[in-house]
């Protein structure tokens, strides 16, 4: 990936340029000291000049008028912000007139900045104040003041904090008054421009030091760059959130979000003192001390999967590489390349106003569709259909190209969602909510409507990432999230009734990823690799799941890898230096989860002697147990020498009734209030009461027994031997009562137990005579 | 000799007999030094024509000289330039080098991931084969 430039020969302006700004992606304006504004024109390669201003105006920054206001879209920005030395900022619409002009600060006004509906303007001056202006230029508030200038200032993701550079310090400072105030020393010169991205949630910042440095939202470093020749004198974060450039004296770089550079561009520009993309993240500007205004995009994206390999190799052309045959094809667009994705065998592109889909079979022909809106943001893709989130909205295609769903929940910023926080599988979308980050809103693909009664699954932490897994049927549905303590839950897309129960299966885990074939899991955890061949074993069978944990040693991901992907059996890494490391797993446990999808138990069987791998029988021991596949659930349990639960097993093979062994099942995996229920379901009393007795939950076995009338005596009986065999007294006063009236005669519970037992034998008789029929036809 | 009475009277007669105020022989003297006087003006108006002309030659020596001295320090000077944007370049290729070396050793070590795994591969289809 680099930037490809484009400088002129002879630059337009003869004074060094300050600033530029993006109207659409086709057209710039932008500000020199020799006070003209100047607008280019991309498509006709017009350099016009919009208006020359007053002797005296210095412009310094310009910042458009937001596109979007209120959900509502404006065709393009009509006005922008322009500070200048005088201490003034104007706001001058399109045409260059210039609609107000504003005294806002003693010296320069160094930076001016809309928040993101353009209700407000944050300006930093010179004088060392920061000020709030409303969208017609009166004066809301003074925000801040210190003793030496502010050099730059951004908002922050929701709008509701600002930061700005005080020194070698930055400063993140809440617009509500009392909240606390962030203050760090983030470099070793001045700071002249920060960046903060709304997608990502990082701070960019970028100094005399000549470093540039990332950030996340709490102060922390999350990278340093090398010393540099020069000062930093522009940062800018793609809108995306995946990529930045960074400016310096003769200098023009492209870096990834985690830090590490793509390219370096050394054009003859002079110190780059701003940069801006254009809105749909395709465009770079910079505005350089030379008078030249340099051009860039990106070419050389490449996307990977199987055997296939896309490379952007202009703006409106794709090459595909098959590797097993080096078949080589050429897609050409008829605009620019937004977004693309390859995954599930298909490539999808979105152009600025077409989407394209190609099948990997076939590259000749692809499926295109206009696009409602121009800039997407991102692209998903499940096995059968992919997600476009835009502007406006999100939207389920399918790959023929009909446009199945468009979720919706109140509130929802789709400009802010990621691929960390949405989420996609074969029937369900999962979308983490922005205003509160505890919430993760499901959906039905299909539909679109929220699962169940509408109620999101909310966990008690702010959660950073959530996946879904991407196979089995949709009743299975499984979503894994990361929160904010790096601790790992998975929990079922479908709830019955009750609250999503959330179960922790890891903990440190930095980054994951499902499997494209198989509900295998990917993750690195602390240091190590991480591969949980069954996940779901924790909803069977918790004590299953250290067992069908394989690790091993995650030393060559370096530190805070990110998974990319994790397709077959091969895990593709990123590091954070940003090179792409490979891991394969091996192919057994989708082999496994294959042949248990398919009910195929004796096949599973033969693979699991045949690799003789006790992970792989603990993963069948779950899945044969989630399927109530007792015999298989007795091997593999036998195989890994948990005489306890085959022995269990046992027992409940020799069960009597179908509801019995059903409830001792569900106790088996812990279930205790489900068991309980099927069981009085199904009449059976003082199998209920039994259970309870057994996991010595007295005061609920004696409620039960209390509230049907029966069995009173054999709680108590159980009660007292269980007293007398640990030499305690009776202190529940609700046994001391009820042993008052009660006789407890063991020979004659005895009797009664058998009596109940014969009963349910006798009743399960006939109906399990059927059913046996039934499943021997 | 006679004392002439006209001599006395301050008149003489020269020898073509016209009448002269003045002696002859100083009259014969003033005229030979009125003849030297225009000499010396004559030799004196050629000599300051010549050092005109040397004088006028030496500006232009000058000037020459001015001028290439002039081309001498610009192009001394543009010869230290040409060394700061060697440096200049060197120091952006340096750069450009840099970045190139951070890419070989991202690919190096992807290189490296994927020989690993392409090993794992082979061994696994050996102990496959072994196996069967």
């Amino acid at each position: 990936m680099r930037f490809k430039t484009s400088l002129l020969k002879e630059p337009k302006h003869t004074e060094l340029v300050s600033c530029v700004g993006w109207t659409t992606a086709d057209e710039l304006y932008s500000c020199s000291e020799d006070h003209q504004i100047l607008k280019w024109n991309l498509l006709t390669n017009e350099t016009v000049v919009v208006v020359k201003l007053q002797d005296d105006i210095y412009p310094i920054d310009l910042h458009w008028f937001p596109k979007t206001v209120g959900g509502k879209k404006q065709a393009a920005a009509e006005i922008f912000a322009l500070t200048s030395t005088d201490g003034k900022f104007h706001l001058v619409s399109k045409m260059g007139r210039i609609e107000k002009s504003v005294e806002a600060h003693r010296g320069a006004v160094l930076a001016g900045r809309w928040n993101y509906d353009g209700t407000a303007l944050i300006t930093a001056g010179e004088d060392g104040q920061i000020k709030i202006w409303s969208k017609s230029g009166m004066l809301r508030s003074t925000l801040a003041q210190q003793g030496s200038p502010v050099y730059s200032v951004a908002w922050g993701p929701d709008s509701d904090r600002i930061l700005y550079t005080f020194g070698r310090q930055l400063i993140i400072k809440p617009l509500q008054p009392s909240s606390k105030v962030l203050q760090w020393k983030a470099h070793d010169g001045i700071i002249l421009k920060v960046d903060w991205n709304s997608m990502n949630d990082l701070i960019l910042s970028g100094g005399e030091d000549c470093k540039y440095k990332v950030w996340d939202s709490y102060g922390r470093l999350l990278y340093s760059s090398s010393s540099n020749d020069y000062p930093i004198t522009s940062v800018a974060w793609a809108p995306d959130g995946e990529v930045f450039a960074m400016g310096s004296f003769n200098t023009l770089r492209l870096c990834d979000k985690t830090g590490w550079s793509y390219a370096l561009e050394k054009p003859n520009t002079g110190s780059v003192f701003s940069l801006a993309w254009s809105a749909d993240g395709t465009q770079l500007a910079g505005a350089c001390g030379n008078g030249q205004v340099i051009f860039a995009h990106i070419v050389e994206q490449r996307w990977e999967w199987r055997n296939f390999e896309v490379t952007l190799t202009k703006r409106r052309a794709m090459q595909v590489r098959n590797v097993l045959n080096d078949a080589v094809d050429i897609l050409d667009f008829r605009d620019r390349v937004i977004k693309a994705s390859l995954a599930h065998g298909h490539l999808v592109v979105a152009t600025s106003l077409q989407c394209s889909v190609y099948s990997t079979k076939n590259w000749n022909t692809p499926l295109i569709f206009d696009l409602r809106e121009g800039t997407v943001s991102l692209i998903l893709q499940a096995e059968r259909h992919f997600l476009l989130v835009d502007g406006g909205g999100i939207y389920v295609y399918s790959y023929e190209g009909r446009l199945v769903s468009t979720p919706k929940f109140p509130g929802m910023r789709t400009d802010i969602l990621n691929a960390q926080s949405v989420s996609l599988s074969n029937d369900t979308i999962a979308i983490r909510d922005k205003t509160d980050e505890k919430v993760v809103c499901l959906f039905d693909a299909q539909t679109g409507k929220a699962f169940g009664d509408g109620k999101p699954l909310t966990h008690k932490m702010e959660v950073m990432e959530i996946a879904l897994d991407q196979c089995g049927p949709s009743s299975d549905r499984k979503i894994a999230l990361i929160d904010k303590n790096r601790d790992l839950y998975l929990t079922s897309v479908r709830r019955l009734g009750r609250e999503h129960s959330m179960h922790k299966i890891g903990t440190m885990v930095h980054t994951m990823a499902w499997n494209d074939s198989a509900n295998i899991l990917c993750g690195i955890q602390d240091n190590q690799f991480a591969v949980w061949y069954y996940p779901s074993a924790v909803c069977v069978d918790k004590d299953l799941l250290p067992k069908t944990l394989f690790t091993k040693d995650g030393s060559e991901f370096s530190r805070t890898p990110h998974i990319l992907n994790y397709v077959g059996t091969q895990v593709t890494v990123r590091r954070a230096d940003g090179s792409l490391v490979y891991s394969s797993v091996s192919s057994y446990p989708t082999l496994l989860h294959e042949y248990t999808g398919s009910a195929r138990w004796e096949d599973a069987l033969r693979l699991c002697r045949f690799a003789k791998d006790q992970t792989l029988w603990a993963c069948l021991a779950g899945m044969a147990l989630a399927n109530r596949e007792l015999t298989t659930a007795e091997v593999a349990y036998a195989a890994i020498r948990e005489v306890d639960k085959v022995q269990y097993i046992n027992f409940i093979k020799e069960l009597p009734s179908k509801e019995s062994s059903l409830a001792h099942m569900l106790l088996f995996s812990g279930h205790v209030q489900e068991a309980e229920a099927t069981l009085l379901q199904a009449g059976l009393i003082y199998q209920a009461i039994q259970i309870h007795i057994n996991l010595y939950n007295w005061d609920r076995a004696l409620e039960l027994a209390v509230k049907h009338k029966t069995h009173v005596d054999t709680v108590l009986a159980h009660r007292q031997r269980f007293l007398q065999d640990f030499g305690k007294k009776e202190t529940n006063k609700r046994f001391l009562q009820y042993s008052e009236g009660v006789e407890v005669d063991w020979e004659k519970i005895q009797a009664k137990i058998e009596m109940e037992l014969a009963k349910e034998r006798e009743r399960a008789a006939n109906p399990s005579v059927r059913s046996s029929m039934a499943s021997h036809r | 000799m006679a004392k002439d009475p006209l001599s006395e009277a301050g008149l003489h007669f020269d020898e073509l007999n016209k009448l002269r105020i003045l002696e002859p022989d100083v009259g014969q003297k003033t005229t030979e030094l009125k003849e030297e006087c225009k000499d010396f003006v004559d030799k004196i108006g050629q000599f300051q024509k010549i050092v005109g002309g040397l004088i006028e030659m030496v500006d232009e020596l000058a000037k020459e000289a001015e001028k290439e001295k002039m081309k001498a320090i610009g192009a001394r000077n543009l010869l230290k330039s040409v060394a700061k944007q060697r440096e200049a370049q060197q120091q952006q290729l340096q750069a450009l080098i840099a970045e190139k070396k951070m890419q070989l050793e991202r690919y190096r070590i992807e290189y490296e991931a994927l020989s690993k795994v392409e090993a794992e591969q082979n061994e696994f289809i050996d102990q496959f084969i072994l196996q069967k």
